[in-house]
């Protein structure tokens, strides 16, 4: 051998036996006073950190623990809460007044000392500024529209900054419903009465925000050393795609009551890989941010004495539904529609294919949600029990000319990519087939093209009869639901439902000061919806599937997505360093 | 030699560009854009004109692809248009180095394991040896990483747990900006996804190694080596096996270009930081600068990764020359 060639040998294998010992040589153990540290993972790296730019769980996620909202989504009732302010309504519904706590600091965290700063206290003016940065054009807010109910916001959002003056800017932003009376008092003029508003101004976008540092800093003042925030926790580390770690912040007004000291979360984008690493005791939790129980592993998991234990099933404000093109033969029959919806057994999905404990769903907003009639039975009552049902879908197809569905053309079932979408789709076929006598075509198609397919003007011949899909709350409202999703005017509205009754109903209803009358509007609107006309067949209503090590002893979750209070999070330290043998 | 490498460089521009403008026209040709949905919802028009006018998208095609160019030109890659606040300049700068010491390991681990194993595979063709290192060869191979990565994570990581089952060990910042600190957490983290992803390029590079081999040692010169009485030894490694790494080495440039820029599977099953998720979440979520970002990322690697190839022939084959 060459000496040259046998040196790059060598070397190779000098490097690999290196590797091999570096490697077994034992990983540094964490020392007693390491503080109360809880291990999460984030299921993908947080989009933003802009409390006016977030649009996903995750993303909220990390707003909720690091800025405050002038209320709160309560845990268990979902309903709006005081948080930085109590609130007063005027009587014919239009002015809110919120009057803040004058105790919240905005904080900074020290990246080369690893230290926490006071900054200034969190006053009225910056309520005013963020919910005006979140309207404003340039800002590009993907949420900005569930501040329109603001006077003046929709206006300002909606108008185009190229085509007009600073002046004219100015005055339209000037112009928005949203005032500071005195450092600690918010008011709020709506363009109409809207009962849910104090669950909106819980939202991320609407959080007080730190002008001085957002100017200093740009679109980088989320980034640790830059952040100014005011929530219970502070942001210390946060490596793209790798790692967020959050540290309690001594200033936050409740600090006292936060017992868990430090968070990480190592970005995990595989839920196998996730739960991996819970079994293996890096993990503490399999939960928002991040994944839950991944669902090949749910009957193990289940069987498993110890497991089992740490499962536990929340409710999560989402119903999953299948949409009926109601302008597409022969869907544009409500007979069809109901027959298929009718035909589909929810409890045989989630016995055998979901296996997360979810809820057969009769109507499209979920329990949790504010105006949501899941209690009353004379809503599609079919959609419940199988037995029924199938009687039914017989009888529905077979008036609607097609018994035992003879003469029924070739339809299509639409979902986009997704292993869980194709089983569910799969069951249902199956359930088609057995219950109506039909064969439908399942059809897939990426993400964002098939959401371009459905919108209510794209072709209809481009479209499927059927397609999938699941709405989850932005705020706990029938208004939010019923009221957005399926007027005639919206967007979402895929199944093409053009009904007067319905959008006089939720328009009603969103000014209606009378909550009893304001129940039965969305009452009668889902009737409509789903009762009457089948538009939508809802399917089941989202669980969590999460697991928690037995040392977290309290894990409050909030039924509304990324609002997880992290602060109210107990962690027994001793028992989590005794299971992991670090004592 | 020189002359033949500035040529090379300056062909490779005009081709650059080309793929900027046939990326930029097949990304813009597929329904939808960055700011249809979130989540599972569509946003108003008001919303999506805001957020369009915001990144230009709103700008004719052409007038678009030129600020792309001109921005490029002064090293400017574009804002990422899902990851808010964030360039494709930050993402390569932050991402690309890990897939780099990923991919880096994981050649060589396969040309350190590959060609030693092709090399006695050939020698002793069709005794025991050649047929144990054809099986491993062939497994390897026939084990596709979203097979092995959950075995190893599932018996090495949490049954055995002798390794940890996840995550990158790297602490940063990097040496040169992309070269880790050798601590044993780095090591520790790097082996399982090494092995995943070097187990099939160390069977590919076995068993062409192999094969390149057998051709060369029945050549005339290798005849006329052994007529001349030298050792099998010397024949075997200063004329047979420095020829017959030509091919192997055409198949390392390419695919040292590939690994380095990002292996989708591998760092998503270890949550491994790497550039690999961008090659498919950008398309899905149609983050327009972010695909052009890392297809040119990619695309630069693999002119670079040819040319050293090029180079090596010289090396190789002394038979070889560059006009």
């Amino acid at each position: 051998m060459s000496s040259k060639l046998r040196w790059v040998w060598v070397l190779g294998v000098i490097v690999l036996v290196a590797m091999v010992v570096v490697a077994c040589a034992p990983a540094a153990a964490p020392t007693a006073e390491e503080p109360i540290t809880l291990d999460l993972h984030f299921g993908t790296d947080p989009p933003t950190l802009d409390p006016a730019l977030g649009s996903d769980t995750t993303s909220i996620w990390a707003d909720e623990q690091l800025y405050l909202a002038l209320t709160d989504l309560d845990d268990v009732t979902v309903e709006a809460i005081p948080e930085l302010a109590t609130w007063e309504v005027s009587a014919d519904g239009l002015v809110y007044t919120f009057s803040m706590r004058d105790d919240a600091k905005w904080v900074h965290y020290d990246i080369r000392i690893d230290t926490v700063e006071e900054v200034g206290p969190v006053t009225a003016h910056d309520v005013v500024y963020g919910t005006k940065r979140t309207l404003d054009p340039r800002t590009g807010s993907p949420y900005a529209y569930v501040l329109y109910l603001i006077e003046g916001g929709e206006d300002l959002n909606t108008a185009d900054p190229d085509e007009l003056s600073e002046e004219e800017l100015q005055a339209l932003i000037d112009g928005v419903g949203i005032k500071a009376l005195d450092d600690y008092t918010v008011e709020v003029t709506l363009t109409q009465s809207a009962a849910f508003f104090p669950a909106v101004a819980s939202m991320w976008v609407m959080r007080p925000m730190p002008q001085a540092t957002i100017e200093e800093f740009g679109e980088d003042w989320v980034m640790p050393g830059n952040l100014v925030s005011n929530g219970p926790y502070v942001l210390t580390e946060w490596s793209h795609g790798a790692m967020l770690r959050f540290k309690k912040n001594p200033y936050y007004y409740d600090a006292d009551q936060v017992q868990i000291e430090a968070i990480n979360g190592p970005v995990i984008m595989e839920t196998s890989t996730a739960f991996a690493l819970y079994e293996a005791g890096e993990l503490d939790i399999m939960a928002d941010p991040g994944w839950g129980v991944p669902l090949p592993d749910m009957d193990r998991v289940r069987a498993d004495p110890a497991l089992s234990k740490e499962l536990s099933i929340e409710p999560r404000l989402c119903t999953y539904y299948y949409g009926f093109v109601t302008t597409k033969p022969p869907f544009d029959n409500v007979l069809v529609r109901k027959a298929f919806a009718a035909a589909i057994d929810s409890q045989a999905l989630i016995d055998n294919v979901l296996k997360g404990g979810q809820l057969p769903a009769h109507t499209f907003a979920c329990p949790g949600i504010w105006g949501a009639p899941v209690d009353d039975m004379t809503i599609a009552p079919y959609l419940l029990d199988i037995a029924e049902g199938k009687a039914k879908a017989q009888e529905f197809l077979a008036e609607a000319g097609y018994p035992n569905c003879e003469g029924f053309p070739e339809v299509i079932l639409m979902h986009n990519i997704s292993e869980g979408h194709a089983l569910i789709a799969q069951a249902i076929q199956e359930m088609w087939r057995e219950n109506l006598g039909c064969t439908v075509k399942i059809e897939t198609m990426e993400w964002s093209a098939y959401l371009n397919m459905l919108l209510p003007d794209s072709p209809d011949e481009d479209k499927p009869q059927i397609y999938r899909l699941g709405w989850c709350a932005d705020y706990p409202d029938e208004a939010n639901w019923v009221g957005d999703v399926f007027n005639s005017k919206s967007t979402q509205n895929y199944a093409k439902f053009f009904n007067d009754e319905f959008d006089a109903a939720v328009e009603e209803a969103l000014g209606e000061q009378d909550l009893e009358k304001r129940a039965a509007l969305y009452n009668r609107a889902e009737h409509l919806l789903i009762d009457e006309n089948m538009a939508i067949a809802p399917i089941y209503y989202y669980t969590r599937v999460n697991m928690f090590k037995p040392y977290l002893t309290e894990h409050p979750v909030n039924p509304a997505g990324g609002t997880v209070h992290m602060d109210k999070w107990v962690l027994d330290w001793e028992a989590k360093k005794a299971a992991l043998g670090l004592e | 030699m020189l002359r033949y490498i500035v040529r090379r460089l300056l062909v490779s521009i005009p081709v650059l560009i080309a793929l900027t403008f046939v990326v930029f026209a097949l990304m813009r040709a597929i329904p939808g854009g960055p700011f249809d949905f979130v989540g599972d919802k569509s946003l108003p028009a008001s919303v999506v004109a805001n957020l369009e006018r915001k990144y230009h998208l709103d700008e004719p095609l052409l007038k678009q692809y030129g600020r792309y160019l001109w921005d490029l030109l002064h090293l400017d890659m574009g804002p990422s248009m899902r990851e808010r606040g964030r360039m494709v300049n930050d993402i390569v700068r932050d991402n690309f180095p890990v897939s780099f010491q990923l991919g880096a390991m994981s050649v060589a681990l396969a040309v350190v394991m590959g060609i030693p194993l092709g090399i006695l595979a050939a020698l002793k063709q069709n005794s025991w040896i050649d047929y144990l290192a054809t099986f491993i060869a062939v497994i390897g191979v026939a084990i596709p990483a979203l097979v092995l990565a959950p075995f190893l994570i599932w018996i090495v990581g949490v049954r055995l747990g002798w390794l940890p089952a996840a995550l990158w060990g790297a602490e940063r910042p990097f040496y040169l900006g992309f070269i880790p600190k050798p601590t044993p957490d780095f090591f520790r983290h790097a082996i399982l996804p090494v092995v995943t992803l070097g187990t099939g390029f160390t069977a590919a590079i076995g068993r062409l190694t192999r094969a390149a081999l057998l051709q060369v040692i029945r050549e005339d010169y290798i005849r006329t080596a052994r007529a001349k009485g030298l050792r099998e030894r010397a024949v075997v490694v200063r004329h047979a096996l420095k020829n017959s790494l030509i091919p192997v080495v055409t198949v390392i440039g390419p695919l040292f270009a590939a690994v380095v820029t990002g292996t989708f599977v591998v760092e998503q099953m270890f949550a491994i930081p790497g550039m690999g998720k961008y090659y498919v979440t950008a398309i899905s979520q149609r983050d327009y600068p972010v695909i052009m970002g890392v297809t040119l990322i990619y695309a630069v690697l693999l002119v670079a990764a040819n040319l050293l190839v090029d180079m090596t022939y010289a090396w190789l084959d002394p038979r070889i020359r560059y006009q």
